[in-house]
């Protein structure tokens, strides 16, 4: 499993190196009279991938949390564990880019009367709430229910965050492909393609490796209190 | 700021936030794995 994990992520690094190089050299133009900075619209490349991928870990995330909750699977805990590590990095990377292509495009970095960038910034405070607060309690069954359960329920997010551009177009731009309005050409289309494909890889395979490093942290702890007692 | 000055910021602080998840996962597992190891020599010891 360690170098499965590892592997694909290596893998998933190289498939985005190899997008983020097809973004930025064989990708079209976009339309310069459509958008107000047409440079900066090449950020799409990782942005959506991103966004994609923290989906994915959120999806995770509540698979992990509900059967843990309901099964009391130790496997299950650990994809909470590792789900929630991916949805930060992955949230934060797309925060991250969004307001920098907002602050391009639109001349300022958030808007906070957008529903799709508000529920996507709770989703990623959710996980940054899962991690740090995990770090700060100490493990047991009380502490992984309380996590467990801010996991299950703050999925709900994910449907309203992914419907919100198709009910409220505030400002946050609607879908552009798996739609009749999409206005992605085909070359565009590819890159977003491998993109979308490289981050799946190497989300899977950071989750797997996250998910050993659960498991060492348990054993770890475990055999620290044996140690005492041996002492 | 022109359009190429965003994009390359926005791209490194991408790479940046993906090189450093993906450190900290692996430095962390090796880290991890060295005192499980220290821990169970330690313990062998003490049982013989």
């Amino acid at each position: 499993m360690k170098r499965l994990g590892e592997a694909l992520t290596l893998a998933g690094m190289a498939g985005a190196g190899l997008t983020l190089w097809l973004g930025l050299t064989w990708a079209p133009s976009v339309a310069i009279e459509a958008f107000e900075s047409p440079d900066a619209q090449r950020i799409f490349y990782w942005h959506v991938p991103s966004a994609w991928a923290a989906m994915l870990s959120f999806l995770f995330l509540f698979i992990g949390s509900t059967m843990w909750f309901f099964k009391r699977q130790q496997w299950a805990w650990r994809l909470h564990v590792a789900s929630s590590e991916a949805g930060l990095a992955t949230g934060l990377m797309c925060v991250l880019s969004g307001t920098i292509w907002g602050a391009a495009e639109w001349g300022i970095p958030w808007d906070w009367t957008d529903v799709r960038l508000n529920t996507f910034a709770m989703l990623t405070l959710l996980s940054l709430f899962l991690v740090l607060g995990r770090r700060s309690q100490p493990d047991g069954i009380e502490t992984r229910d309380t996590f467990s359960t801010f996991g299950m329920y703050g999925f709900l997010l994910v449907p309203i965050t992914y419907f919100a551009t198709r009910i409220w177009q505030i400002r946050h731009p609607g879908p552009v492909v798996g739609t009749s309005e999409g206005s992605l050409n085909s070359d565009m289309g590819l890159v977003l393609l491998a993109g979308a494909i490289s981050f799946t890889i190497l989300i899977v395979g950071h989750i797997i490796s996250g998910m050993r490093l659960a498991d060492l942290e348990l054993r770890l702890e475990d055999l620290a209190s044996k140690y005492e007692e041996v002492i | 700021m022109s359009g190429q000055i965003y994009l390359a910021t926005a791209y490194l602080g991408m790479i940046s936030a993906l090189a450093i998840w993906t450190w900290t996962v692996l430095t962390r597992s090796h880290s991890l794995e060295s005192r499980i190891e220290a821990l169970e020599k330690s313990l062998g010891n003490g049982e013989e």
